[in-house]
C-alpha cells in the first residue's frame, strides 16, 4: 500500500472523487487533507467537476418496446345485407346423359350392323319370297274375281303376293285358310260388308292402293290398302249362290295395318314406334345440349 | 435474453443511455436516433446478450455509435453553422450547470464519455474500460486528465468574472 504524500496526493484526490478508493485509503486521505488545508481546497475544486446526477427522460422510450402491447382486433358482427344474392343453387346434372349417349351410339351401331346384314341377307331373301309366292300360287289357285266374288274378299292376295313381301304372304296364307271354311266365309263376308259400308263413307280416292315395295335389304312398307271400293255397297244377306258380278270387294287387312307399325329389317322385325321414340330421345338430347351451351 | 428481458432493459436503461448520449452530443434528435440504433442492435443480438450484461452492452454500442456520429459530423463543413440553426441545445436550468457543461464540451469525445460514464452511471474503471475498449490504466489517466481540465476551466478568470 502506497502512503499519501505531497507528491502523490492528487492521484488520491482524483480516485477519491471517482470513488475508487477503498475504506482504508479513504481514511488515510481524509487524515492527510485534515493536516493540509491547501489540499482540502484543491479537493473542493475537483469535486466541483463532478457531474450531478440528473434525470432525463427519453422522449421516444415507448418506441423501443417490442410487442409489449399485443394488437388484437375485437370481433365485430357485420352483416352483409345482400347475402341472399350470393347464394348459388347448383344445377341438377343429368349423369344419365352420358349413358344415353352410349345407348344412342350403341343403337346406331346396332342398326347399322343389322342393316348391313339385312342387305346381304335380303338378296338371298328375294329368292325365298319368290319361292313362297310361287308355292302359294301353286297350292291355291286364285279364281277370277268376277266369277267368285266371295273369293274376292280373300284374294287381294295377288297384289300382295306380287310385292314379294314375306309379311304379306303370311297374311295372305292366313286369310286363305280362313276363307276355306264356308261358315267362316259367311261371317267374314258380313264383317267385310259392314267394314265396306263404313269405308264407303270415306272418299274412295283416299283409299290408296299401294303395293309394299321391297328395296333390297330394307322393306319400305307404304300404307297398305284398307279397302277399295269399285261399286256401291251390296247387301250380303243374300245367298252365296247369287252372283254379283259388278262388285269388287276387298277385305280390310287389319293385320296388315298392325304390321305397318313394324318394319322388317333383314330377318328382324322392329317396331316403328320404338324407332320413333329413339329418335325423339336423340333429338331431345341434342336440343338439351344446345340449350346448355346457350345458357353457358 | 428474452423479449421480456429486452423490454425490461428498455424500462431500466433507456433513460440512462439517452442521458449519456444527449450529454455527449447536446442534440436531442441525434441522441434519440443513436438510442434507437443501440436498442435495435440489442434486439438483433438479444440471443447472444445475457440480461445482466444488457446495460454495459447498451452503453458500449451507444458509445461507439456516438464516436462514429461525432467523427461523421466533423467531416461536414457546415455542421457548426447547422448546429446553430437546427440543433436543439440541451437546456440547462442553472448557471453553474451550464458552465460545467460548457467545460464538458471542451473535452474530447473519449474524455467526455469517460466523465459521463463515471459520474452518471457510476461505472468502475474496469467497466468503463470494457465499454470504451480501453485498459483500466488508460481509463484512469484519461479520466484524471479530464477532471483537471474541467477544474482549470471552472477556475479560469473568464469563468470567475
Amino acid at each position: 500500500m502506497q502512503n499519501i504524500n505531497l507528491h502523490n496526493y492528487q492521484d488520491f484526490l482524483l480516485r477519491y472523487i471517482d470513488e475508487e478508493l477503498n475504506l482504508r485509503e479513504t481514511e488515510d486521505l481524509l487524515a492527510f487533507v485534515a493536516l493540509h488545508p491547501a489540499v482540502g481546497e484543491e479537493l473542493e475544486s475537483l469535486q466541483s467537476t463532478k457531474l450531478e446526477i440528473e434525470s432525463i427522460a427519453c422522449p421516444s422510450k415507448a418506441l423501443l418496446y417490442k410487442n409489449i402491447f399485443p394488437v388484437t382486433l375485437e370481433p365485430t358482427t357485420i352483416v352483409y345485407p345482400n347475402k341472399q344474392k350470393l347464394f348459388k343453387k347448383e344445377k341438377e346434372k343429368a349423369p344419365v346423359i352420358l349413358l344415353r349417349w352410349w345407348a344412342v351410339g350403341a343403337a346406331a351401331i346396332f342398326i347399322f350392323i343389322v342393316a348391313r346384314n339385312g342387305m346381304f341377307n335380303g338378296e338371298a331373301g328375294n329368292g325365298l319370297s319368290k319361292n313362297n309366292v310361287a308355292k302359294n300360287n301353286s297350292v291355291k289357285p286364285v279364281s277370277s274375281p268376277v266369277n267368285n266374288p266371295i273369293n274376292n274378299i280373300s284374294t287381294p292376295n295377288d297384289t300382295i303376293v306380287n310385292t314379294g313381301s314375306i309379311v304379306s304372304t303370311n297374311v295372305k296364307e292366313d286369310q286363305q285358310n280362313i276363307t276355306t271354311n264356308p261358315l267362316e266365309r259367311s261371317v267374314l263376308r258380313d264383317v267385310a260388308y259392314h267394314t265396306i259400308q263404313n269405308a264407303s263413307t270415306v272418299a274412295a280416292s283416299e283409299a290408296e292402293h299401294t303395293i309394299p315395295s321391297y328395296n333390297g335389304s330394307i322393306i319400305d312398307i307404304k300404307p297398305t290398302v284398307i279397302a277399295e271400293i269399285t261399286a256401291a255397297p251390296i247387301a250380303l244377306n243374300e245367298s252365296a249362290e247369287t252372283e254379283e258380278p259388278n262388285e269388287t270387294i276387298e277385305t280390310i287387312d287389319t293385320e296388315a295395318a298392325s304390321s305397318n307399325r313394324s318394319v322388317m329389317v333383314g330377318a328382324f322385325e322392329i317396331d316403328k314406334d320404338k324407332f320413333r321414340g329413339l329418335f325423339r330421345k336423340a333429338n331431345a338430347l341434342f336440343k338439351n345440349k344446345e340449350n346448355n351451351k346457350n345458357e353457358k | 435474453m428474452t423479449e421480456k428481458d429486452y423490454n425490461e432493459s428498455v424500462l431500466l436503461y433507456a433513460d440512462n443511455v439517452y442521458r449519456f448520449i444527449v450529454k455527449n452530443l447536446r442534440h436531442n434528435e441525434d441522441a434519440e436516433d443513436i438510442l434507437q440504433s443501440a436498442f435495435e442492435k440489442l434486439w438483433i443480438h438479444k440471443d447472444n446478450v445475457e440480461p445482466s450484461k444488457a446495460k454495459s452492452y447498451l452503453f458500449t454500442v451507444a458509445y461507439h455509435l456516438l464516436i462514429d456520429h461525432t467523427r461523421k459530423a466533423k467531416r461536414i463543413s457546415l455542421q457548426e453553422s447547422f448546429e446553430n440553426d437546427t440543433q436543439t441545445a440541451y437546456q440547462e436550468n442553472k448557471a453553474l450547470k451550464k458552465v460545467l457543461h460548457d467545460a464538458l464540451a471542451t473535452l474530447n469525445e473519449t474524455q467526455r464519455s469517460l466523465v459521463l460514464l463515471k459520474d452518471y452511471e457510476g461505472y468502475s474503471y474496469e467497466e468503463i474500460g470494457e465499454i470504451t475498449k480501453l485498459t483500466t490504466d488508460q481509463v484512469r489517466v484519461y479520466l484524471h486528465r479530464a477532471r483537471l481540465k474541467l477544474r482549470n476551466y471552472l477556475i479560469s478568470p473568464q469563468q470567475v468574472l
